[in-house]
């Protein structure tokens, strides 16, 4: 699953699969939540299969939003959006959930089921799909291993820390190996070690084929690696830096 | 897939908690006086079949007829249209019945003669135990010589099926507004559980949860809500019948004369228990679809 994606044309979904076509584009995307402000406006990017990015801009600048517009959260009022050659704007409502199958988000506030344990809410991911539970055990097992929690799985967590309630959030955005992963501040409640360690986790994902995109304020983390950066300001792409353009 | 969703719905159930009783105390309210009402009619109704198996209509033959004539008359009667044979009893016989009867000889006590008349019992075909061969019978019987009388208790059985046509009706009409209303109050029971859930609901949706996937768990809830409520309503069924039943012996002797009132069959209770499922699926269906979830 992780070195394949299916690309799908929004108006021929038969199409064979180009692997040009890169997993996220957005062209000339806008969104307002409210009239007469801009929480994106006029963005274009494009994130190729196995890229690893860093989106960043202060505070308010829109990097939630452009997150959630990829994974169909908020639908964009002008601009076309293309995740895994599906067309976000044009996507009837049973469509969602077989595209969010395949994109793995950590989201900022970590939305973990607070009456599921830890292992539960990792294997979610894999539920929804329909993995045989004997597989699933084991694959959340190793996922949980990765972010250090294996200990911890039969925990609510309420139990954990704010920085180990990240760390589930992760884990149960990487065990599906998702085609696109998307990480809402995944380090913001890590310290510096542990926020090396969840992000070369992803990196290695990317590694393996899934495109991420990891909004972050963290400078340390973007100088260390040196990747590709997006930043946006006020809802602009303000500029992009890093050694790999798209 | 499957398991989650049940294991969902288990998880439900137990955190619904309150809400949940009172679906099902709902469901078994409405159940039990459908089913109260249903065990009236039902018995009613197994009353008439008896009556169609044993109706007889009954030719009293006039005061002075000859025996040979009246046998004639019983063969020419049973030639006529839908009758399946014809028993003749004569004075004498009818005298020993009488006598046989409880009561019958000390009323008979110190009486000159025989007071009681000879009489054909006419028995119909089954195909023909109806209002319309009863008229077939009465128009072909009018005017021959030597018949009295023509009895049956085709009026009295037509007022009671009349009453149990009746009652069925007012069964369905109640059925009716029960039922809508158990719905309603379901439903909403259901979509405060929803509420509640809303976050669980939204974070399922946002790794790709399916809505079969989402509102299955709300769906089995209801459905096992329903049959809880439904056997529920039949075990109270059960106990007022056992309860009631010999307490009312009386009252219910003057509907059902000497036939035991019968309590649902296995068949009928599992009607009841699924019509209780049916009602808590229904109730949830309409609170995912009502609650623009
Ligand atoms: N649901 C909403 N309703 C109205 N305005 C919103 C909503 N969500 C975001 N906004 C506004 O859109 C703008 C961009 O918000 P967004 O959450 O994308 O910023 P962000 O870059 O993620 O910020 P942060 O770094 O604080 O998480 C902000 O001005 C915010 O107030
Ligand atoms: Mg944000």
């Amino acid at each position: 699953m992780t070195a394949t994606f299916k690309a799908q044309d929004e108006d021929s979904p038969l199409r064979a699969p180009r692997a040009s076509e890169a997993p996220v584009r957005m062209y000339g995307v806008s969104k307002s939540y409210l009239p007469g402000s801009w929480a994106l406006k006029d963005v274009s990017l494009e994130v190729g299969r196995g890229e690893f990015v860093f989106l960043t801009g202060p505070s308010g600048a829109g990097k939630t939003t452009l997150l959630k517009l990829l994974f169909a959260a908020e639908r964009p009022d002008t601009g076309q959006i293309l995740v895994l050659g599906r067309n976000i704007a044009r996507l009837g409502g049973g469509a969602v959930p077989a595209l969010r199958r395949r994109v793995g988000v950590v989201f900022q506030d970590f939305k973990l089921l607070t009456r599921r344990t830890v292992e539960e809410n990792v294997g979610v991911t894999l539920d929804v799909v329909g993995t045989p539970s004997r597989e699933a055990r084991s694959r959340v097992f190793n996922t949980l291993r990765q972010v250090g929690l294996h200990d911890r799985r039969n925990d609510l967590p309420v139990a954990l820390s704010g920085g180990e309630q990240q760390r589930i959030a992760v884990a149960r955005a990487l065990v599906g190996e998702p085609d696109v992963l998307l990480a809402d501040e995944p380090t913001g409640n890590l310290d510096a070690e542990l926020s090396i360690e969840i992000i070369e986790l992803m990196m290695a994902a990317a590694d393996r084929g899934t495109t991420v995109i990891v909004a972050t304020h963290d400078r340390s983390l973007l100088e260390r690696y040196g990747r590709r950066v997006l930043r946006l300001e006020g809802g602009h792409i303000a500029e992009t830096a890093g050694d790999s353009g798209a | 897939m499957t398991a989650i969703v049940l294991r969902s719905a288990w998880q439900g159930l137990r955190s619904t908690g309150l809400m949940g009783g009172v679906a099902v105390a709902t469901i078994a309210t409405a159940l039990f006086m459908l089913g109260a009402f249903a065990l009236v009619v039902v018995n009613m109704e197994g009353l008439l079949d008896d009556f169609g198996r044993e109706l007889q209509v009954t030719a009293y033959l006039e005061e002075g007829l000859a025996e040979d004539q009246a046998k004639e008359l019983a063969h020419r009667v049973e030639t006529v249209e839908g009758v399946e044979f014809v028993n003749h009893v004569g004075k004498d016989e009818a005298l020993e019945r009488f006598r046989a009867m409880a009561g019958g000889a000390a009323l008979l006590e110190g009486l000159e003669g025989n007071p009681l008349p000879a009489s054909l019992g006419i028995f119909l075909r089954p195909e023909n135990r109806t209002p319309e061969g009863l008229a077939i019978l009465r128009a072909s019987l009018d005017g021959l010589p030597g018949i009295e009388e023509l009895a049956h208790g085709q009026e009295w059985v037509d007022g009671y099926a009349r009453l149990a046509a009746l009652l069925r009706v007012v069964g369905y009409a109640l059925g009716g507004v029960l039922s809508l209303a158990t719905l309603l109050i379901v439903a909403n029971t259901i979509r405060l559980g929803l509420y509640a859930r809303r976050d669980e609901i939204d974070i399922l949706e946002l790794v790709g949860a399916s809505r079969l996937f989402v509102r299955g768990p709300f769906l089995i809830e209801g459905f096992v809500q329903g049959a809880l409520g439904g056997c529920v309503a039949a075990a109270l069924l059960a106990l007022a019948f056992g309860l009631l039943v010999p307490e009312l012996r009386y009252g219910l002797a003057f509907f059902l004369g000497n036939a035991a009132p019968r309590f649902f069959d296995a068949g009928e209770i599992f009607r009841l228990v699924m019509g209780g499922a049916g009602l808590g699926l229904g109730g949830a269906a309409l609170a995912l679809v009502g609650g623009n979830s």
